[in-house]
């Protein structure tokens, strides 16, 4: 027995050194081991042994510059007149961790801060078709949500979408992803996806004296979670043809509408966004001239829009309730867009959303667009889009858009 | 008693156990030996790979191909019977140096098919041992869409067809070694048929040293090394970027002083620029495939580069063009 024991030390001290030769300078009893990465074999720092300043496992790192020059005229009192912005700046790392999982984070400054979008892991170690996301990223809800503003094909996201999701959904959670395949042409995609809180950033540029704040509380039980789920199945049409047909939903069990100035709060409240895309997508023998057309019916339901009830006081905000609207409204989207060579494509998309209050306009959105690839990585996009709302205070916007990818760009967007 | 039932026992299970590793050996060798009943399932990026794996595995693969023949290699998107296919695939079989980076890596990260991914027997890269021109020293988007591992094109090489042949056999015989000899055998037919070839080419094109040519994409690169073809330009500001005004105008200009070339395009990259240049150089277009099944008579690799050959020579003057 005691023989086998010293063996057994033995070892352990002969294996002990490899391992922790790979960790940091000093370990501290309790501290969990720091993996770190190995030199280049031959440079000046190469102690043949792995150390905290060796870079030769970085991540691939890239930076999106996207910029916008537009020109907005109202016909009622909203703001109008030109712009130049640096619409956001996005930069982004990615790497496999071991042999079941990769990483990746984008953070993106504005003009007024820096946020991380993204920030997650997918795993892929369960086998199949399986995958596990966990960490922050975008909801995976309906054909578009997944990406970024910028690499939409239009300067903004679909109205229909903006109203009733948000202009970029992300949350901090977990999702399952899986898909198989049905025939020899057909696939099948499903994910289900839960998440601490899935307001749209949009939900913090209310004005807090005139409007009531979404929230969602920080710990909840589970059942609270926010959840989403899609269903998406593509399939070829022919030798040059592919259809993709989705259902997708985006649950709010539980959050509540709070007016700041009277300390009124709606409470227990919920909101469920349920959506069918469809997108047909054709191209010729070279791959080069395409044509692609496709579209979103989104449905709004639960409670889903507050008003400040001024039943008091008049004028006086202290007294004033929160009132909140329980309907069903709908939106939607279509496009079409065609590519007649690798650089140069057209599209044209209408959108439309339902009014949530009786006798406010319902609003719809026409936009058309040019793009033009300077390469890959390289995009000019010239937009003209009108919105117009049944009141008459319609709008006219001109916009240029300028996008430059530098480096291995890529997000963990499914098809 | 009970001492002699143990070591009678035992004995009975040595007995079993021997037996059994012996039926199991014998099994192995008769799995080995004898092709298992269905063929291997493989994907192949361009058609020209698939018509190598074909003549090398006869009835033993069934191929499915992802490109057609006519498009641009860099731009082809996945569709899903890609997916499905590369899902359910023994074998995948792609030419590598980056050519079919638009579509391959998405495929291969979602198929989630172990047994084809890089490092496997069944993942082939037919580039590998490869001697690619162009390597760039420097890598910078300043040079267009650059290939890190270079030219990538290397299936239009006239020698493209014997490296090619030789690490898909390989890699059969690695996958499935009960079909060694009907691979073997196979392979050693195709490399006759692909010498002969080579030698018929090379009567083709014995004159073709210093001749000049313009191409759209550098896409013959290889073909014009191997019989010492010049490049005067191409039409392409860099690989993969599209022509300004102004490197049409250099070209033009060029062409015009250094006169004699022939203007060697893909059926994806026909298009205006090719004609103007043309128009504006007298210059003969040579639409030429890129891949088999881009144009009729190059269904098969050798039928494509017959093809190749035949159209170049009846392009190219008769006698080397005053410089």
């Amino acid at each position: 027995m005691s023989t086998f024991i010293v063996q057994r030390a033995l070892a352990l001290a002969a294996f002990s050194p490899a391992v922790l030769a790979q960790g940091p300078v000093f370990q501290t009893p309790g501290m969990t081991s720091v993996p770190s990465n190995y030199s280049v074999p031959g440079s000046s720092n190469d102690s043949g042994q792995a150390n905290r300043f060796s870079n030769v496992f970085n991540p691939a790192f890239s930076f999106v510059v996207d910029s916008l020059v537009d020109s907005i005229h109202n016909s009622g009192a909203s703001e109008d007149g030109e712009r130049i912005e640096l619409r956001s700046l996005e930069f982004a790392a990615q790497s496999w961790v071991d042999p079941s999982a990769w990483a990746y984070f984008v953070a993106v400054a504005d003009e007024e801060n820096v946020a991380i979008e993204e920030a997650a892991v997918h795993y892929t170690g369960l086998g199949g078709n399986h995958t596990l996301r966990a960490g922050r990223f975008f909801i995976d809800c309906g054909k578009q949500m997944q990406t970024h503003v910028h690499e939409l094909r239009t300067i903004r996201r679909p109205l229909a979408l903006r109203t009733f999701l948000g202009d970029e959904v992300k949350g901090d959670g977990l999702q399952w992803d899986s898909w198989t395949s049905v025939s020899d042409e057909t696939a099948v995609r499903w994910s289900i996806g839960a998440f601490s809180n899935l307001l749209p950033e949009s939900v913090k540029d209310i004005d807090p004296e005139t409007q009531a704040a979404q929230s969602i509380a920080d710990r909840k039980h589970a059942e609270d979670f926010n959840f989403t789920a899609r269903l998406t199945a593509f399939t070829d049409v022919g030798q040059n043809g592919v259809l993709q047909l989705g259902t997708s939903a985006r649950v709010l069990p539980r959050f509540a509408y709070t007016f700041e100035p009277s300390g009124d709060a709606a409470e227990d409240l919920d909101n469920t966004v349920f959506g069918l895309d469809a997108t047909y997508g054709w191209s010729d023998d070279s791959g080069l001239k395409s044509w692609t057309f496709g579209g979103e019916y989104v449905l709004d339901t639960g409670d889903t829009y507050s008003t400040i009830g001024d039943a008091g006081t008049p004028g006086d905000p202290t007294d004033d309730s929160v009132d909140v609207i329980s309907d069903e409204l709908n939106g939607f989207y279509i496009f079409a867009d065609y590519a007649w060579d690798k650089s140069n494509s057209v599209g044209l998309q209408y959108s439309q959303v339902e009014s949530p209050e009786a006798g406010t306009p319902d609003v719809s959105e026409t936009e058309a667009y040019y793009t033009h690839l300077f390469s890959e990585f390289h995009r000019l996009r010239v937009a003209a889009s009108g919105q117009n709302r049944e009141d008459g205070e319609d709008s006219t916007r001109f916009a240029i858009q300028y996008t430059v990818f530098v480096g291995a760009h890529g997000h963990g967007v499914n098809w | 008693m009970i001492h002699m039932h143990n070591s009678l026992a035992i004995r009975i299970r040595r007995a079993a156990s021997a037996i059994s590793c012996l039926a199991l050996v014998a099994l192995t060798g008769l799995a080995h030996a004898l092709p298992a009943a269905d063929p291997l399932k493989v994907v192949c990026t361009l058609p020209d790979l698939a018509d190598i794996t074909r003549e090398i595995g006869g009835d033993r693969v069934d191929v499915t191909t992802i490109y057609k023949g006519k498009e641009n290699t860099h731009a082809l998107m996945g569709k899903p019977s890609h997916l499905v296919a590369m899902s359910r695939a023994d074998v995948f079989v792609q030419v590598g140096l980056s050519l079919e980076s638009s579509v391959v890596p998405g495929l291969l990260e979602n198929c989630r098919n172990n047994r084809i991914q890089p490092g496997k027997t069944g993942f082939v890269n037919v580039s590998e041992g490869w001697s690619a021109l162009a390597v760039p020293t420097v890598l910078s988007r300043k040079d267009g869409d650059v290939h890190p591992q270079g030219n990538p094109h290397m299936n239009l090489a006239p020698s493209a067809g014997q490296h090619m042949a030789s690490v898909i056999h390989a890699h059969l015989v690695l996958v499935e070694p009960g079909s060694k000899l009907v691979f073997d055998q196979r392979y050693a037919a195709l490399v006759k048929k692909l010498d002969d070839a080579s030698a018929r080419w090379a009567l083709v094109a014995k004159d073709w040293k210093g001749r000049k040519i313009v191409v759209y994409h550098k896409e013959f690169d290889y073909f014009a090394d191997a019989y010492g073809l010049v490049i005067q330009g191409s039409i392409e500001t860099k690989p993969g970027i599209p022509p300004t005004p102004n490197h049409l105008a250099s070209l033009i200009d060029t062409m015009k002083r250094e006169p004699g070339a022939v203007i060697l395009t893909a059926p994806w990259s026909n298009n205006d620029n090719v004609e103007q240049v043309a128009r504006e150089t007298g210059a003969k277009i040579v639409e030429l495939p890129n891949m088999c099944g881009g144009t009729s008579g190059a269904e098969t690799w050798i039928g494509m580069m017959d093809t190749i050959h035949k159209r170049v020579a009846e392009a190219l003057p008769t006698a080397p063009a005053a410089r």
